[in-house]
């Protein structure tokens, strides 16, 4: 028998096109229509956003009513509250935003996502409908400004291991004590879903999620903490010395798909899977901008009497950029499009994303201010503030470390 | 209400704007291309109308096959339907046959309203909808920086922006009112509208199907043509005056010599 085993060149394109890595039409209409915004509304901004003390929420509110994005929340939200599915959002409407938001201002995307998101889905995940109702819909809208506080002076990677705060058991209702520290949108939240050990935990329940409002006694928000970068998002300390709080500020454990055991651990690894797709989004904005930045510096700057894009060292570094722009670019569209097809990406590919991504974005931000030399350095340059914006995305949302602890273990065991 | 609105596609604002080498009709081909901005404001006062008085929204608009982006632009932004009117054939027309084009498609549609902008940014004629206004034998509003329409007694009023104030006018429906950019700020496109935009009916005609004669539209039939075009003289680079001590006599000098004091 003769097997013909020549590639079938017509089958082989079809699927290759069929699985193509673009852009959707609407996903170009998306990205026109938020870059459009951001530049109206960030880019004049930016100065005050970043060396000064304007806080984003008033801009994450014009963002949110533009382009219908809470009204949008809102009606999932009560639709779940139903049992309906709600109206669809794709994992594109989602990570779009983030993209054109980093182009000029990542921290204003941290300050949404850990607001609109994170502390938010925490209550919806947790909450009973009376919780759900009382500090959804504020969180969704950004009526309220929200914080997710889980990390400690001591616990950061290891957040369950080393958790101090702790929840102690007071008749009906618990006494929360304990510092969390790093916490986005800390010294301004009004809503804070607060994470902590339980003081006479079981093996099925260690910890507990409660939810504070701001002038609980006993609930200190520190102003915000100077950092290296993201300063359009203010992040903050949170004390808790004797906070009494009723049951009704306690969430549920989380469910886990089969039998009835409960984790609240495995609730906060399902957030990190999304939370490291969104952090290539950020990525690729920052890299997009420090491209067409340094693309432009390198057309106009003159030195030697020639454009400094003739030379080749600079060309080096063009080239290298655009290189990881598209590699990010790439592995973005394979989640949107995964995501697409009803296919969740493991969390070791949303790891192996996060750390390629966190790292090009730090790569190319450096290079982009190497390209632009002393102007680079200068704290008035664009590229200077996202090189120090890029620094955080090897850091949170699980380091570059825990990235590649987390990416080789599944490897080993055989799982990808 | 049954609202018309005309879009156009144009360069973007901040593209070098060239006419193409062989038939100098705009090159829209090397260019990223947008909705004209003023257009945008006749969209939003559209849909405002719509939101008040109920009724529909349809974008009118004739262009290359590419000026669709434009549409789903005006779609996203929440009117209701389009028509494209595009064909080859329909290429380097000037104003006198685009407005027959456009009002033979617009009649069709028996608006109570038609909104057009000022002008277009790529060839600023600023004659259309002077032109519309005729050939569908309607009054004509322009300049409006506020429009109220009053559609039990059959008429619309405008505020029409004037050097030293503003005029009130009005005419009868059905009418067309040309747009100032003072008289709205547009909205951005919601995420609903985007992902609904190309669920919404849009009706794509060729010359013919909107009964066009072939040798009524189209560059060879034109009126007028563009015979040459030079592009702006660059800027000259101005006068440096050196102080040596009599540099306040040098400037009043120039100034004199410009016959300016």
């Amino acid at each position: 028998m003769i097997v013909d085993n020549r590639i079938d060149f017509e089958t082989y394109w079809r699927v290759e096109v069929r699985t193509v890595l673009t852009w959707t039409d609407e996903e170009q209409e998306l990205r026109k229509a938020v870059r459009r915004f951001v530049e109206a509304e960030v880019a004049p901004r930016r100065e005050e956003l970043e060396h000064g003390d304007l806080a984003p929420y008033g801009i994450m509110r014009r963002y949110s009513e533009a382009f219908g994005v809470g009204d949008i929340a809102i009606e999932r939200f009560e639709s779940s509250l139903r049992g309906e599915p709600g109206p669809a959002v794709t994992a594109a409407q989602t990570l779009i935003p983030m993209i054109e938001f980093s182009r000029y201002c990542p921290g204003i995307v941290t300050s949404m996502g850990v607001s609109t998101s994170l502390t938010a889905g925490a209550i919806i995940k947790g909450g009973s409908a009376e919780q759900k109702e009382r500090w959804v819909p504020d969180l969704l809208t950004i009526a309220k400004v929200g914080s997710w506080a889980i990390t400690e002076p001591d616990s950061g990677s290891d957040a369950f291991g080393s958790m101090r705060a702790t929840a102690r058991p007071d008749g009906d209702g618990y006494v929360l004590n304990g510092a969390k520290t790093f916490i986005t949108n800390g010294p301004d939240a009004d809503t804070i879903v607060f994470i902590c050990r339980l003081a006479d935990g079981t093996e099925e329940r260690r910890y507990a999620t409660f939810v504070l409002d701001r002038g609980l006694p006993g609930l200190v928000q520190s102003a915000p903490l100077r950092k290296m970068g993201l300063h359009s998002s203010r992040t903050g300390e949170l004390s808790l010395t004797d906070v009494v709080v009723g049951p009704d500020r306690l969430l549920a454990p989380a469910k886990k798909k089969s039998g009835p055991a409960t984790s609240d651990r495995s609730s906060a690894m399902a957030t990190f899977v999304k939370e490291r797709a969104s952090i290539a989004a950020m990525a690729l904005g920052i890299i997009e901008r420090c491209l067409e930045l340094s693309v432009d510096y390198a057309r106009t700057r003159v030195q030697f009497g020639r454009s400094i894009g003739d030379f080749q060292l600079i060309q080096l570094k063009l080239a290298q950029m655009e290189v990881a722009r598209l590699n990010v670019e790439n592995l973005l569209l394979r989640y949107l499009r995964q995501v697409d097809a009803g296919v969740r990406p493991s969390l070791t590919e949303a790891s192996a994303t996060k750390l390629y991504a966190a790292q090009a974005a730090m790569q190319v931000s450096l290079e982009a201010v190497q390209v632009f030399g002393g102007n680079g350095y200068m704290a008035e340059n664009h590229v200077e503030q996202l090189c120090r914006d890029a620094k955080v995305l090897q850091i949170y949302a699980g380091t570059d470390e825990i990235q590649v602890s987390q990416i080789a273990k599944d490897l080993l065991r055989g799982r990808r | 209400m049954n609202i018309v609105v005309t879009v156009k596609q144009v360069p973007d604002t901040w593209a070098e704007k060239k006419l193409d080498a062989a038939d100098k009709t705009v090159d829209r081909v090397s260019v990223d291309n947008v909705m004209n901005e003023m257009d945008e404001y006749g969209v939003e006062e559209a849909l405002k109308i719509k939101e008040a008085h109920g009724g529909e929204v349809t974008v009118v608009t004739m262009g290359p096959a590419k000026a669709v982006e434009t549409i789903r632009k005006a779609l996203s932004m929440g009117a209701d339907k389009a028509v494209h009117l595009t064909d080859d054939a329909l290429h380097g027309s000037d104003a006198l046959q685009t407005s027959a084009a456009l009002a033979k498609v617009i009649a069709t549609l028996s608006p109570d309203l038609v909104i057009t902008a000022t002008e277009a940014s790529d060839a600023r004629g600023g004659v259309m909808g002077a032109l519309l206004a005729e050939r569908l034998g309607l009054p004509q509003l322009t300049q409006a920086r506020k429009v109220t329409v009053d559609p039990a007694a059959g008429k619309v009023s405008i505020e029409r922006l004037a050097d030293n104030g503003y005029a009130l006018v009005e005419a009868s429906l059905p009418a067309v009112v040309g747009v100032v950019e003072k008289i709205n700020q547009p909205r951005y496109p919601s995420f609903k509208g985007i992902m609904a935009a190309k669920k919404k009916p849009l009706t794509t005609l060729s010359s013919g199907d909107a009964g066009l004669d072939a040798g009524s539209v189209g560059l060879a039939g034109a009126g007028s043509t563009v015979v040459d075009s030079q592009p702006a003289p660059p800027r000259q680079s101005g006068t440096i005056v050196k102080d040596e001590g009599d540099g306040g006599v040098k400037i009043a000098d120039f100034l004199a010599a410009q016959k300016l004091i």
